[in-house]
């Protein structure tokens, strides 16, 4: 499972930067998007695969999962949407400004 | 004053805030909110210095939960300097930006306080994710101040510049989150703590989580290679923001300096992390930025490459921190902030006088106060090429002293002394062009620009003179602050103590 | 008290500057006098010490300024101090008065007196500073103040461009000299003068003790204009006449040599010096001579007798005898008298004439003869004839010459430079006499001469009765000045020297005869050599070349950045995913691999095993980010594909025990698609967006690195136990924050600080999307994308409204449990938000705009109050910032209370969350009507 989970963040990753490094603002945010699935995952998952319980301090709860990678996560899937959103209305406004959607508004790369 | 930790962050949130709810209000009400902003938040900064020089480290326990658990303001002598720094540099850009700037687009004030919570916030954390949330913070108010005023030439520097550092944020959620997997803390005290406790066949692991995270600040400090997104930034922004964002490379100056001090230099095997390499970038960052000014089109073209230089000149000593190196490059960091913040507002009054021509290196139309310009051009230029007896020449024989003891004095001493005297050929290039060629007095040969004027922009330019001839003449402060500063950030374990206790006494879970 | 009068003595010009901005308001003349007053004084003040110095003592004054790094304001004067402070007040006073009569009556020479009188100060600086640094300082305030004197008609572009040239010369050698400086520092282990001339043996010993001289004489060199690089001093005669003549006979270029003589105790002495000093000094000395019989132009000449004269002093200095040292504190003195006069007699002619041409003029002792006979005199002087002051230092020096004892050989070659030297002094000295005061008075000059106001004349004639009065008198005169001077260069061991004109017959006579003999035939013979003048001009030395040499390093560097491309988002992003993996191998190279410990990727927890749905939704996952690249120009489908993705993602939180995630993950994911698409209707696919091959073949490699990078460090994570602090926040969940939800209670309490800076983040992307998109544009949209985006609400429409009052009590509830149980402010805005969402969706965008007519900003400035101001309400109790009020009030009300303040602080978020969602669908919205033409509203009204 480890593996498995390992190679799957990989994958993402690499799908990611691969679409961070394309010449138009879309596909840049794609891209963005695609990593910072990775990211959440990543830092959700230093609480490791082990636990068996949310982590919730109810009666006949054991093992709980490692709450404070969870905290961690929700706020930056936040500050992801955040950012995410500002992307785009910025590569709208380069598209009005250029009448273009190359990052680097059509220069001759 | 025992809530004086939090009120650097907190005074800009509530501006902030007010700003928001009277967002219909008419600009006169929006300045004096951000205005009467800034001024507590002066007064605060001022407190914090006192408070932070007699050598006591102040530690606020937000929610009241005791470190590591929950998250802790530090305040000491160097988080002070550059609370002060950013609060002082935050008056004159306000008055500055009010001459116009700020009606050039919605949300200008708004913006500005959030880009201070957010420095304030950086530099007083004690917690590394938080300090992640405050670079968000601080970078989300910079995207906004930054395409403040529209145009092609903003929106594309606004895409480059958003998309460079979201990939800079991600890359710090992932180096926290295996730092989180493999030391199980966040907190910056602890984080110096846990390394030592790191097995042998885990110190690889974790050195790669510590590159990772070390890259960051250095993609914030703007250090070659992947610093060559400043001067396109600096350059697009209107120029009292541009100003304001002389700080920003600062903040990753900054957070090295935490992270080095306190955690790298904790373990023998990590401390030798940023050697030699860092040095070498240091200096190619110096020369990099030496050659932008002499290909710099327009003035603020030069102030921006000069913050380059000043950015490698101050990573030299994070490279090789010693208590008389950091000394020196906290000297150098305040003076080099007011000169180069001082020379984008002097761009600003220049180009507001030439019309079509603005601040570009080339022939314009007579400048209007053209004495005024004059002695201040004087004033910042020496300043700002390290020729005495102004703070620049201070800080460089510092740097220069403190860097004797470095890997490769020679070297540095070059880079310092040829960084400067590019400098001093390139302004003295610019002071031909704009006071000497046509528009001067004698040879009026271009038509006159209709002009109104800004005292506001004069006004702080006067005030950021004063402010460099005050460190210039009178150094000693400064320079003992700082060096006590410096002595401070790198008593570790003091600064452990007084954050998390005795470490030992930390509780613990094993997982899984 | 004499030595705060040493303060007082350099701060004499400085005060002039202030008193002369001033008084320049009221007259011309006020202004002349505030300046020659300011002089006046320091020098009053200069002598008044002089008994002081005349008796051996050296004044001191100091006050720190920066004494832990070596700089202090520490001042001396001593014998050497005190020649120099006479000479450039002395002179300097002389140069005021001619400049009142020599400067254009429409100029009100305030500018001039004010540059004038820093340059003085910074003259003054350096010849009393006591701690090198604090020279260094003055010495490039001297480069700053002659970059503006040069400039002063900056009308004319030579005068800009040679100002640029003296200061990148002179300001260069500063540098060097400042490096220089700080190495003897820290070599002595002190800034003051008096330290280190006491430590001289040891710094001469030390093994830096070359490239200390090297820097030193670099600085000395420039600043004197010896060569190679004396070029920047002829063009410097771009000044007016009054300040070539304090730059170049009494200051500037006596710095260098002042230099020389400071540093001589403590450099001088070893055989580097003499090498390099005095080969530099005797190039100099000849070529010099040799291009000045070369000049036509009068300054010009002049301007080249100077570098050779100071050729000469280098020379001398070189010679490590004490003789040949006192023959050239000897010599600046006599140089100072006569070239001062020289350069205002030629200003007088050129004043009078209308040009500086000696081929032009002549004949000029009929109608000037009084300025004639001085001239005449001044250049006797310069060629060194007997009975002028100029005759004895010569002759002190063809003796020093004769006299060396130096390396094998060297006492043959000195004499003879010597009288080569001395041959061509002569030879231009006879020219200038010759070509201007007579040679016929055929000439066509522009004007007609005659002879100046006797005010402009007077500082001649004071000079010119020096000239004499030493010439005569020397050891009257100037003896005991000469002597103090040079016992501060040679302290105690200043030899037997006797100023009298007339040695006897030797063979230093006999070379003075030589050279007068050789000079005058050479003289008349000079016609052959202007022919050779215009092939033998130096290339490298006119501001047009300086002017190309800095332009090619404005483009080489242009060149050079454009080649980084460091404009372009893609380069730089290329660099920096480079950087990440190089740098992560890097370290994992140097502590994992190459380190004292062998470190291994895989840890030491077993793996767990691998059941069907996790495989399956592996699957997914890899389907669903792939196919998002590989569709990504098709963008609908792209869109579709990573939201696959992004399920799986929460699907993943679900599976692993983390509820709250998955939640909030699908939520925004909702959002986010939505927003996606709205946009996705402004970007269409763009031709010219396809890269090259190679490109993707590069991009590729790099993010296959990434992803093996990331997969690597998380196995080594996922199979290694940790200890963690978060058995605190599972323990004190309940009884420290009152909830069972620990995530919650992190999010609100343990780390509320987080939460709270995270909505302030999503309060700014909304705000700067709101200002991104206010009056924005867009381009016309293809009509098949509007058809797209039109026509699926339709169908929503019906089934969505009744559906809104559901899905808000929804939100509540969630809002409500969140403390105990999954859920909280977050998540419930979340949920509203989309509820609000699909509403707009279905209803389009009238039925939108005519419900949320609310003012979002103020919306997000009121949910971030109501967060902040729970925060604050802890001040109250005494507690800090976010402190929960659990338990901090009696019961009975202690339970809702405590819930309250959670409650408050969530609240807060939901707002801000619903406040953000919403102004960004409506901005996207206004784009779509902005977009439709025909009444519309403006964008200012928008975005109140």
């Amino acid at each position: 499972m480890e593996l498995l989970v390992s190679v799957a963040l990989g994958v993402l990753t690499a799908s990611g930067v691969y679409l961070i490094l394309r010449p138009t603002t879309f596909s840049v945010v794609l891209g963005l998007t695609l990593l910072s699935y990775a990211v959440n995952v990543l830092i959700f998952f230093s609480g490791r695969l082990k636990a068996t319980a949310p982590p919730l301090t109810v009666e006949g709860l054991s093992r709980q999962a490692d709450p404070l990678p969870q905290a961690l996560v929700l706020t930056a899937i936040v500050i992801g949407f955040g950012m995410t959103a500002y992307l785009l209305a910025l590569a709208l406004k380069g598209k009005a400004e250029s009448g273009t959607d190359h990052v680097d508004a059509g220069e001759p790369r | 004053m025992a809530h004086l930790p939090i009120l650097p962050v907190l005074l800009p949130l509530l501006a902030a805030v007010l700003l928001l709810i009277g967002t219909s209000a008419d600009v006169g009400v929006k300045r004096a909110i951000s205005g009467s902003g800034i001024v507590l938040l002066v007064l605060a900064a001022a407190a914090q210095v006192a408070a932070a020089g007699d050598g006591t480290i102040s530690v606020y326990k937000l929610g009241d939960w005791p470190a590591p658990y929950g998250i802790v303001l530090v305040l000491d002598r160097l988080s002070a300097i550059m609370v002060a720094l950013t609060s002082l540099l935050s008056v004159p850009v306000f008055i500055a930006a009010t001459a116009g700037t700020d009606t050039r687009g919605p949300h200008f004030h708004a913006f500005l306080q959030f880009q201070l919570m957010g420095l304030n916030g950086a530099f007083l954390t004690g917690d590394l994710f938080n300090l992640f949330v405050f670079f968000e913070i601080l970078l989300l108010a910079s995207y906004g101040l930054l395409v403040h005023g529209g145009g092609l030439v903003r929106a594309r520097a606004g895409i480059a510049y958003v998309v460079l550092n979201l990939s800079g944020s991600a890359l710090f959620l992932i180096a926290l989150g295996l730092l989180y997997g493999f030391l199980g803390t966040l907190n910056m005290a602890d984080f110096g703590t846990q390394l030592q406790l790191v097995a042998p066949e885990d110190q690889g692991v974790v050195a790669v989580t510590c590159a990772l995270l070390v890259t960051v600040f250095l993609l914030k400090a703007a250090v070659l290679p992947i610093g060559f997104w400043l001067p396109h930034v600096y350059t697009a922004a209107t120029l009292p923001v541009a100003a304001l964002f002389v700080i920003m490379t600062k903040v990753g100056i900054y957070a090295l300096l935490r992270v080095v001090t306190i955690g790298l230099l904790a373990t023998p095997w990590s401390a030798g992390l940023l050697q030699p390499w860092l040095t070498w970038l240091a200096l190619g960052t110096i020369a990099i930025g030496a050659a932008g000014m002499l290909a710099a089109r327009s003035f603020a073209g030069i102030a921006a490459n000069l913050v380059l230089v000043s950015g490698g000149t101050l990573l030299l000593a994070v490279a090789e921190p010693t208590a008389v190196s950091i000394g020196a490059a906290l000297y150098y960091l305040v003076q080099s902030t007011l000169v180069t913040g001082a020379l984008f507002l002097l761009a600003d009054a220049i180009g507001r006088q030439r019309g079509a021509s603005e601040d570009d290196l080339g022939p314009g139309p007579r400048l209007h106060s053209y004495t005024v310009l004059g002695l201040i051009f004087l004033v910042l230029g020496v300043a700002a090429c390290g020729a005495p007896p102004l703070a620049g020449f201070i800080g460089k024989i510092m740097m220069m002293q403190a860097m004797e003891a470095s890997a490769y004095p020679a070297l540095v001493w070059v880079a310092l002394i040829l960084s400067g005297f590019v400098a001093a050929l390139v302004l003295a290039r610019a002071a031909s062009v704009f006071f000497w060629e046509p528009g001067a007095p004698g040879i009026e040969d271009k038509p006159d620009v209709p002009y109104l004027p800004a005292p506001g922009l004069t006004a702080a330019l006067v005030l950021m003179t004063m402010a460099i001839i005050t460190v210039s003449v009178v150094p000693a402060p400064v320079a003992s602050y700082a060096r006590a500063a410096a002595e401070q950030v790198l008593a570790r374990e003091a600064y452990v103590t007084s954050v998390t206790g005795d470490p030992a006494a930390v509780e613990r879970e094993r997982r899984p | 008290m004499s030595s705060t009068l040493l303060l007082l003595v350099l701060f004499a010009p400085f005060a002039g500057i202030l008193a002369v901005a001033a008084a320049a308001h009221v007259s011309r003349a006020a202004g002349a006098w505030t300046a020659g007053a300011a002089m006046a004084a320091g020098l009053a003040g200069a002598l008044a010490m002089a008994p002081d110095v005349f008796g051996g003592t050296i004044v001191l004054w100091r006050v720190a300024w920066l004494p832990e790094w070596g700089l202090d304001f520490a001042l001396r004067l001593d014998g050497l101090g005190l020649l120099f402070t006479i000479l450039i007040l002395g002179i300097g006073v002389l140069i005021v008065l001619y400049a009142a009569y020599y400067l254009p009556k429409t100029d009100n020479l305030k500018r001039f007196y004010m540059e004038l009188l820093g340059f003085a100060g910074g003259m003054l600086g350096i010849v009393l500073a006591e701690n090198i640094l604090l020279m260094v300082v003055f010495w490039e305030v001297t480069s700053l103040t002659s970059f503006l004197l040069i400039a002063y008609k900056y009308q004319e572009v030579d005068a800009r461009i040679s100002a640029r040239m003296a200061l990148a010369v002179t300001g260069g050698g500063g540098l060097a000299l400042l490096a220089g400086a700080l190495l003897l520092g820290s070599t002595a282990g002190s800034f003051d003068f008096s330290v280190i001339e006491a430590r001289a043996a040891d710094v001469r010993a030390d093994p830096l003790y070359p490239v200390i001289l090297v820097l030193f004489l670099l600085g000395a060199f420039t600043k004197s204009a010896q060569f190679p690089f004396h070029f920047w001093l002829p063009h410097a005669m771009a000044a007016p006449t009054p300040v070539s003549a304090y730059l170049h006979s009494a200051t500037m270029v006596k710095a260098g040599v002042f230099l020389l003589a400071r540093m001589y105790p403590i450099l001088a002495g070893t055989d580097l010096w003499f090498v390099l000093v005095s080969s530099t000094g005797a190039i100099t000395f000849v070529y010099a001579a040799y291009v000045a019989l070369l000049k036509h132009d009068l300054k010009g000449l002049l301007a080249y007798s100077t570098v050779s004269h100071l050729g000469l002093i280098t020379l001398l200095f070189g010679l490590n005898t004490p003789l040949a040292a006192v023959a050239a504190v000897f010599h600046i003195i006599n140089h100072a008298i006569f070239k001062a006069s020289l350069f205002m007699a030629a200003g007088i002619i050129d004043h009078e004439t209308g040009t500086r041409d000696m081929r032009r003029m002549g004949g000029l002792f009929y109608s000037m003869p009084r300025t004639a006979v001085l001239g005449i005199l001044a250049a006797g002087s310069m060629a060194g004839v007997p009975l002028l002051n100029g005759f004895l230092s010569k002759e002190m020096f063809f003796t020093a010459a004769v006299d060396y004892q130096g390396f094998d050989g060297a006492y043959l070659i000195l004499p003879a430079v010597a009288t080569l030297g001395g041959m061509l002094g002569v030879a231009y000295s006879v020219r200038f006499v010759w070509d201007v005061f007579f040679d016929g008075p055929s000439h066509a000059m522009p004007k007609t001469p005659h002879e100046p106001p006797r005010w402009m004349r007077l500082p001649v004639e004071v000079l010119v009765a020096l000239v004499f009065v030493v010439g005569f008198l020397p050891q009257w005169s100037v003896g005991p000045l000469l002597t103090v001077a040079a016992d501060a260069v040679l302290p105690g061991q200043v030899p037997e020297f006797k100023l009298a004109i007339w040695h006897g017959f030797n063979l230093p006579l006999a070379m003075t005869v030589i050279a007068f003999g050789l000079g005058v035939l050479q003289f008349t013979r000079r016609h052959k050599l202007y022919a050779l003048q215009e092939r033998f001009a130096w290339p490298l030395t006119s501001p047009v070349a300086f002017e190309r040499v800095y332009r090619g390093a404005v483009r080489a560097s242009t060149v050079v950045l454009n080649g980084l491309d460091s404009k372009s988002l893609q380069r730089n992003l290329v660099l920096f995913f480079t950087f990440v993996l190089v740098l992560g191998a890097y370290a994992w190279l140097r502590t994992g691999w190459f380190g004292e410990h062998d470190a291994f990727l895989t840890g030491s927890i077993p793996v767990t095993p691998v059941d069907w749905p996790s495989a399956l939704a592996f699957a997914t996952l890899l389907f669903g980010s792939v196919a998002t690249v590989r569709y990504r120009r098709s963008r609908v489908s792209a869109v579709i594909f990573l939201s696959v993705a992004g399920i799986v993602v929460s699907l993943a939180f679900l599976r692993f025990n983390a509820p709250d995630l998955a939640l909030t993950q699908l939520s925004v994911e909702v959002v986010t698609i939505v927003l996606l698409l709205m946009c996705l209707r402004y970007l269409p696919v763009s031709p010219e967006a396809v890269s090259s091959p190679r490109r993707r073949l590069r991009d590729g490699v790099i993010a296959a690195a990434a992803g093996v990078g990331v997969t690597a460090m998380v196995y080594a994570m996922l199979t290694r136990p940790y200890e963690t602090i978060s058995g605190y926040h599972l323990a004190n969940a309940k009884p420290g924050g009152g909830g069972t939800n620990v995530v919650n209670v992190i999010l609100v309490d343990f780390r509320g600080y987080d939460t709270l800076g995270e909505i302030v983040v999503l309060a700014m992307a909304a705000l700067g999307l709101s200002a991104l998109l206010a009056g924005t544009r867009m381009p016309a949209v293809p009509i098949r994308a509007l058809d797209a985006a039109e026509r699926y609400p339709i169908m929503l429409a019906e089934l969505m409204r009744p559906m809104l009052p559901l899905s808000l009590a929804v939100a509540v509830y969630i809002f409500l449990r969140g403390h105990n149980l999954p859920g909280g402010g977050f998540i419930a805005g979340l949920v509203a938000a989309v509820a609000l969402m699909l509403q707009y969706m279905a209803g389009g965008v009238d039925f939108a705009s005519a419900r949320l007519r609310l003012n979002y900003v103020a919306l997000l400035g009121v949910g971030l109050g109501v967060a902040t101001l729970t925060g604050v309400a802890s001040f109250l109790y005494g507690y800090p910032f976010l402190t929960s009020t659990h338990g901090y009030v009696q019961p009975p009300v202690i339970d809702k209370f405590e819930l309250a303040s959670a409650m408050a602080f969530d609240l807060g978020v939901f707002l801000v969350v619903i406040g953000t969602v919403l102004l960004a669908l409506t901005e996207l919205a206004g784009l779509k009507r902005g977009e439709v033409a025909g009444p519309d509203v403006p964008p200012a009204e928008r975005e109140a």
